[in-house]
């Protein structure tokens, strides 16, 4: 198995002076700053000795101090070994400019996007450096700086100016206030570029194809996010996704609360995921900090991570039912039972249905109570026995197996170039999962089987996540069974100040690989928090698989992914 | 203006006819209508009542999740909880609602299209602001993205705080706005 | 004395008594046809509601949720009326008419159960036409106009791709539907709505069980209901053909689509499960037949309530697929099995 210092060792031999403070930290993590000049080179060279296939993110740091930008790569690899390298690019902070990625890796495209949106860091070679999240008022304002003005005064837009538009249609523009203007939030010249309108109507060629509209209000999204279809009869011809409609800003937030504010914060980054953000989160801030959770706490951690994956894939599932059926169909309202279920248990421990910010640094909030035990049992009997319930009535369903079946394929290497994760990543025979690859808490010592499928269609996608649901089962009686008494709690200071340093700690979410990026300048605030997350990657692959489908399997090919906005948007 | 100059009646008959009241005015105002008179009758008299009561029963709610709020309000929707028991159903189309509910954060980029989406409803029409960040901003009203003073934009009748509300507190909010619609007390002035 | 005055008036002035007999008529079918579908209306909410594991309307009307329509109905009366600014206004504002329109021409045809006077089997018809199938089968088909009306006419995307897959499904299923009711017709000897209720001895549901599998298909199809629903799949097209209708048009389309549901259920009913046929119940001989009407009527109607909830839509394509590639040859198989038996009896 190929380890950190290995590939460390290969790399310094192959790129002798271009490879600067290097180190291995922890054992799976190389750490390492590449000369500008060769990022690409480097990378190719991981990509084809190495195995580090898999893209998984970017993150942008602006050292305002040094007066620096710092680009790290993440890369990896599915399931060739273990090892995460952390590649970091310098660039001066006026006229800052990186080499870009997509020639290399096809999903490094939103990434790059958005850090250029959001820092101002152009990328060479990239091919269509378009705002991503940000409204066309926002851009060229590069909010993410350290010396952005616009923080925490000039947050909201007075007034919406109501104008008619060319085509005779009412519309709403908001104008930068004086106070804004006085500010300087205001940038003096914006970045040229054509409007998502214009790159569309580009597209059509004949007179028989249209632009579909669905969204930002629509039936079919579980969040506000447009998605254009250019389609000729019923025919998709090309997909257009246009997201940040809730784009909240969650990273910049972050950077302007404590370590431990930034908690419930994270909780609200998918709500269907807040256990695992949580953890994901502070798992990086314990790796900052040098600490770990005493053993009750990672077991309850556990238990309840699973628990809210229970839930996370009943409501999806569901959800997905909905669209190919309608908000009638009886199964989506029995999973919604089983739900509330689940549900419960949860709350009896966290207090909460949604949002807990129940997961702390070195431990976790509160105990389980008296008779969870007994409860989760109950719950978790029912719930597999629905489970297999399920899947026996879709198996049988002919109009289901006709819906589904070779519906949105995405064969193993697409879905690696496309950089999905998580259960569709599964589906496509690709038993790439974190509590296995990167095993974290106590999944080593567990006892379960990495469920996966070969077709790789939407079928697949949901029998995967209903195999999960028993799976997770599985996982919570060992936990209750094996679970040790003792304190739940590591003793900390009340001021949590880790020491200048960066983490990244990935743990396997509902949706796919969720990571966290965290960098900290020895202050109680972090510099730069990054969320690395799964929907984000399923909504860049999403319009190359809706080519050429018919207009309702884009609802099927869309909800089997289960998808979250909030966490896109951040 | 009397009935006599237009039917070839005597003046008595016009006399006599100015001296009968409806609801307090007298009949001759109303005599010829306009939608105007027909309005003003309304809004005085018992059928008003009636409208209001058949307008509160059957508030559908635009399917327009956002964020966590919008989770609840699919649950609100489903069998322990149930909304259809008071006439409450989600439509897709803004066509055919009468409740928007904005259950998350508006941010400078999803007002336009929101602001459009009220616009499309047809009157009479009420707008609910569900959970935290729909009413202030929530936990991210300092970002730079979100518009946190949704009262100016949206003539808000009911805020249902939490974050998010559990799917309890949404019916306590539809039951709120039908007390205010049953009053008159509603911020449109239905 | 009254009844003597209108005979003699009747005798007088026979073409203005048939005239007026007939507008009568009207009303009375037309306040019959729209109770009846607003009961469908809720009947459908309290079953989907039970089949859910919930209540349904429960709060408006006292606890069986009664007046939770009438409560739709004011509020969709006096809702604000938009017509969007590209539309086709004339062929816009038509569309719901056309569509309740239609609906009352095939209730005039539809016998609504019977009476036994004196012995005698009374069917309630309005008008009791030679050929009453063919005349219901060919105005159901005028559904799918008002529908693309509606659709075409809005200047929306997801109202023009809803009219036409309308209008594409209706072509493709009118055919197997029509061959279905012409074995009946041979089996019957009769094109005559009454006639064939009376002529099933043995329920044509038996004596032609493909027939009336294919029927069924075809007539849900034809109602636009899961899963067949392709027209105002919420999920794909928001709300199909009626997306920018608002108000008491829209209520008028909603309302139409019950109506159709509940004649469709009568029209099979009629056609296969022996319309009011059954034995006689001796205390209350005189509405007999109604009751065996309604019996079976609502059976049908909860099936239809039952098949929503529980299937799944299939995609446009593959409707029209089963429709040509399925249903066309073995409502075909049907027709000669309905004369091979006609002929073997005969």
């Amino acid at each position: 198995m190929t380890t950190a210092n290995d590939v460390l060792s290969a790399l310094q031999s192959a790129f002798p002076g271009a490879i600067e403070d290097a180190k291995v930290d922890p054992e799976r993590q190389l750490w390492a700053t590449i000369k500008p000049d060769k990022i690409v080179d480097v990378c190719k060279y991981l990509r084809d000795n190495h195995n580090f296939d898999h893209y998984s993110g970017a993150a942008g740091v602006d050292k305002i101090n040094e007066g620096l930008f710092e680009v790290t790569e993440l890369l990896a690899s599915h399931g060739a070994h273990q090892v995460v390298a952390l590649l970091k690019v310098k660039t001066p902070r006026d006229n800052p400019s990186v080499k870009s990625l997509t020639g290399l890796f096809w999903n490094a495209n939103w990434y790059e996007r958005e850090i250029w949106e959001m820092l101002g860091i152009n990328f060479e070679d990239h091919p269509e450096l378009y705002p991503l999240l940000l409204s066309d008022e926002l851009v060229g304002v590069w909010p993410w700086r350290k010396d952005y003005k616009g923080y925490p005064d000039y947050t909201t837009a007075e007034r919406a100016i109501e104008r008619i538009n060319s085509e005779g249609y009412m519309e709403y523009h908001i104008p930068p206030t004086e106070a804004e203007i006085e500010a300087g939030t205001v940038p003096v010249e914006r970045p040229k570029y054509p409007s998502l309108r214009e790159r569309e109507e580009m597209e059509i060629k004949g007179e028989s194809e249209m632009i579909l509209h669905l969204g930002p209000q629509h039936a079919v999204v579980p969040g506000p996010f447009l998605l254009d279809l250019l389609v000729d009869g019923e025919r998709v011809k090309k997909a257009f996704l246009d997201v940040g409609y809730i784009h909240k800003g969650i990273e910049k937030i972050m950077e302007n609360r404590t370590y431990v504010q930034g908690i419930p914060i994270t909780d609200r980054l998918c709500y269907m995921a807040a256990l695992t953000n949580n953890e994901a989160y502070c798992g990086s801030v314990e790796r900052l900090l040098g600490i770990e959770a005493p053993e009750r706490a990672q077991y309850i951690r556990m238990i309840l991570e699973e628990l809210s994956r229970i839930q996370s894939h009943l409501l999806g599932t569901g959800e997905f039912l909905t669209l190919i059926g309608s908000a009638v169909f009886c199964p989506f309202l029995y999973m919604i039972i089983d739900r509330e279920d689940v549900l419960t248990c949860i709350e009896s421990v966290t207090g909460a249905r949604i949002n807990h910010s129940f997961v702390r640094f070195g431990g976790v909030r509160n105990d389980l109570p008296d008779g969870f035990k007994d409860m989760t049992l109950d719950v978790l009997k029912k719930v597999r026995q629905k489970t297999e319930e399920y899947k026996e009535l879709f198996l049988s369903d002919s109009i289901y197996n006709k819906r589904m079946e070779g519906v949105g394929v995405l064969s193993p290497s697409e879905a690696r170039r496309l950089g999905v994760s998580g259960p569709p990543l599964r589906a496509s025979d690709t038993p790439y999962d974190m509590r296995r690859e990167d095993p974290y808490l106590l999944y080593k010592e567990m006892d379960f089987d990495v469920i996966t499928r070969k077709e790789g269609d939407s079928k697949a996608r949901i029998e995967v996540r209903l195999d999960e649901i028993v799976e997770s089962c599985y996982i919570i009686e060992q936990c209750l069974d094996q679970i040790p008494s003792g304190p739940i709690q590591e003793k900390l200071p009340k001021r949590i100040k880790p020491d200048p340093g960066e983490a990244y700690y990935r743990v396997e979410d509902h949706r796919g690989e969720m990571g966290f990026f965290v960098v900290s300048d020895g202050s109680d605030k972090p510099v730069k928090v990054k969320a690395r997350g799964p929907v984000y990657a399923y909504f860049q692959a999403l319009p190359p698989l809706l080519e050429g489908t018919y207009i309702a399997d884009v609802v099927a090919i869309a909800g089997s992914m289960d998808a979250c906005t909030s966490e896109v948007d951040r | 203006m009397g009935i006599s100059d237009v039917i070839p009646l005597p003046v008595v008959v016009d006399e006599e006819l100015e001296k009968w009241t409806i609801w307090g005015k007298p009949l001759t105002d109303v005599w010829f209508t306009t939608t105007e008179k027909i309005h003003e009758i309304i809004e005085m008299g018992p059928i008003k009542n009636v409208l209001n009561w058949g307008r509160k029963n059957s508030l559908w709610f635009l399917m327009q999740p956002m964020g966590c709020c919008g989770v609840e309000m699919l649950v609100f929707g489903c069998p322990p909880y149930d909304c259809d028991r008071f006439g409450i159903f989600p439509r897709a189309t803004p066509r055919q609602v009468d409740v928007m509910i904005i259950s998350g954060y508006i941010t400078r980029k999803y007002l336009p299209a929101i602001k459009n989406l009220w616009e499309q409803i047809p009157e009479p029409k009420w707008v609910m602001a569900i959970g935290e960040c729909a009413i202030s901003g929530g936990p991210f009203y300092d970002s730079y993205n979100i518009i946190n003073n949704t009262g100016r934009f949206f003539p808000i009748d009911v805020y249902v705080p939490g974050c998010p509300p559990r799917p309890e507190k949404f019916i306590e909010g539809f039951r709120g706005l039908q007390e205010k619609i049953k009053q008159r007390e509603d911020k449109r002035g239905y | 004395m009254v009844l003597s005055a209108i005979t003699e008036f009747a005798a007088q002035e026979p073409k203005l008594y048939a005239f007026i007999i007939g507008l009568v008529g009207a009303a009375i079918l037309a306040s019959v046809i729209n109770v009846g579908a607003m009961a469908v209306v809720w009947l459908e909410r309290k079953v989907m509601g039970d089949l859910q594991a919930r209540y349904g309307p429960n709060r408006v009307g006292g606890r069986w949720g009664i007046l939770q329509l009438g409560a739709d109905a004011i509020k969709l009366f006096t809702k604000e009326d938009i017509i969007p600014r590209g539309a086709d206004k004339p062929v816009y504002v038509w569309a719901p008419i056309v569509a309740s329109a239609t609906t009352m021409l095939v209730a005039g045809a539809i016998p609504f159960g019977a009476v036994i006077i004196d012995g005698k089997e009374i069917p309630l018809v309005v008008a009791n036409m030679d050929i009453s199938a063919l005349y219901v089968e060919a105005v159901l088909s005028l559904m799918a106009i008002s529908a693309f009306m509606a659709g075409w006419s809005s200047n929306n995307k997801y109202s023009m791709l809803g009219a036409f897959r309308g209008v594409a499904r209706m072509i493709s299923y009118e055919v197997p539907m029509g061959v279905c009711v012409i074995s009946v017709a041979i089996m019957a000897h009769s094109l005559n709505l009454v006639e064939i209720v009376q002529a099933q001895s043995i329920w044509f549901a038996v004596a032609q069980p493909l027939g009336f599998i294919i029927f069924t298909i075809a007539l849900i199809t034809d109602l636009g209901r899961m899963p067949f629903d392709q027209t105002e799949a919420e999920e794909e097209i928001i709300a199909g053909y009626n997306t920018e209708y608002s108000g008491i048009r829209f209520g008028l389309l909603y309302f139409q689509e019950y109506n159709s549901m509940l004649l469709g259920a009568i029209l099979l009913v009629l056609l296969y499960l022996g319309g009011w046929n059954g034995p006689v119940i001796p205390v209350i001989s005189f509405i007999s037949p109604m009751i065996w009407f309604f019996m079976k009527l609502l059976i049908v109607l909860v099936a239809l309530i039952w098949i929503r909830v529980s299937l799944l839509r299939f995609r446009i394509d593959q409707v029209t697929d089963l429709g040509w590639k399925v249903m066309l040859p073995l409502s075909m198989v049907n027709l000669a099995w309905a004369v091979a038996v006609g002929l073997y009896f005969a």
